[in-house]
C-alpha cells in the first residue's frame, strides 16, 4: 500500500508545474529575429525574470511596456528573458515593434521564440502570461500567473534587489 | 498489485489537466475575434461568464481579457 501511495504521488507530481524552490528548466532558443541563440547557462550568476507571452494575449499587451521600463531601470545583474509562443513569428515581431514605437526605444531585453510551446508545457504555465523570477543559482523564487500591474512590478523590484 | 497500479495510473492520467483541458498557452485560436460569442466586447464577457456558470464547465473560452485564457 505504501508503495502505491509513493508511486501515485510521483505520478501526480509529474503533472505539477514548476513552483517556488524548483530548479529552472534548461532551454536553448533563438531570438525572435533568429539571429542569436541563448540557453539557460548564458544567464548564470544573474537574476532572471522569465516571461512566457503571446501576441494574442490581452494580458501580455498590458504588461509588456512595464517590462521595457523595468529592464531599463535594472541593468546590472538582472535580465528579463521573454519567450514568445506564437505560431507566427511575424505576429510576435509586429507586437514588439508596436511596443517599441509606443515607447520610442528598442527592446532592452532578450526576446526568444518558442513556437512548439515546449517551455510553457515544461513549466506547466497555468495562465497567459506567466512569469518566473529565477535567482543567481537557477532556482525559481517566485511564480506570477497573469499580467503584472504597475503595483506588482514595484513589488517585484524589491524582490529583484534582494536577490541581486 | 501491478494491475491495480496500472489501472490507477490510467484513471489518474485521464484526470490530468494537461490532457483534458485546453491549456492557456494553447488558446491561440480561441483568442480570435471570430470565436467570440458577440462582437460587443463587454457583452461577450458577460455572456461567457454566465455560460461558464450555467454549464459548470471549463470551456475553451474565458471571461478574462477577451477569451484568450489570459488572466
Amino acid at each position: 500500500m505504501k508503495k502505491i501511495i509513493i508511486l501515485l504521488t510521483l505520478v501526480l507530481s509529474l503533472y505539477a508545474g514548476v513552483g517556488v524552490g524548483d530548479k529552472a528548466i534548461a532551454f536553448e532558443l533563438t531570438t525572435l529575429d533568429g539571429k542569436k541563440s541563448f540557453s539557460m547557462s548564458d544567464f548564470k550568476g544573474e537574476v532572471i525574470l522569465l516571461n512566457l507571452w503571446a501576441s494574442w494575449c490581452g494580458g501580455c499587451k498590458k504588461e509588456m511596456p512595464e517590462f521595457f521600463e523595468l529592464q531599463k531601470e535594472h541593468k546590472n545583474g538582472f535580465k528579463i528573458v521573454t519567450v514568445n509562443i506564437d505560431k507566427s513569428c511575424d505576429d510576435a515581431q509586429n507586437f514588439m515593434s508596436s511596443v517599441e514605437e509606443e515607447l520610442s526605444y528598442k527592446t532592452p531585453f532578450i526576446s526568444l521564440y518558442n513556437p512548439s510551446k515546449s517551455l510553457a508545457k515544461a513549466y506547466g504555465a497555468r495562465g497567459m502570461p506567466s512569469s518566473y523570477l529565477i535567482d543567481k543559482n537557477g532556482i525559481v523564487t517566485a511564480v506570477m500567473v497573469g499580467s503584472l500591474s504597475h503595483e506588482d512590478i514595484l513589488e517585484l523590484e524589491i524582490k529583484i534587489e534582494k536577490l541581486k | 498489485m501491478q494491475y491495480i497500479f496500472l489501472t490507477m495510473l490510467l484513471i489518474l492520467t485521464g484526470c490530468s489537466d494537461t490532457l483534458v483541458r485546453v491549456m492557456p498557452y494553447e488558446k491561440e485560436y480561441f483568442a480570435q475575434d471570430k470565436m467570440k460569442q458577440s462582437p460587443l466586447a463587454e457583452r461577450t464577457e458577460q455572456q461567457e461568464h454566465i455560460f461558464l456558470i450555467r454549464e459548470a464547465s471549463a470551456g475553451g473560452n474565458s471571461s478574462f481579457q477577451g477569451g484568450c485564457g489570459c488572466r
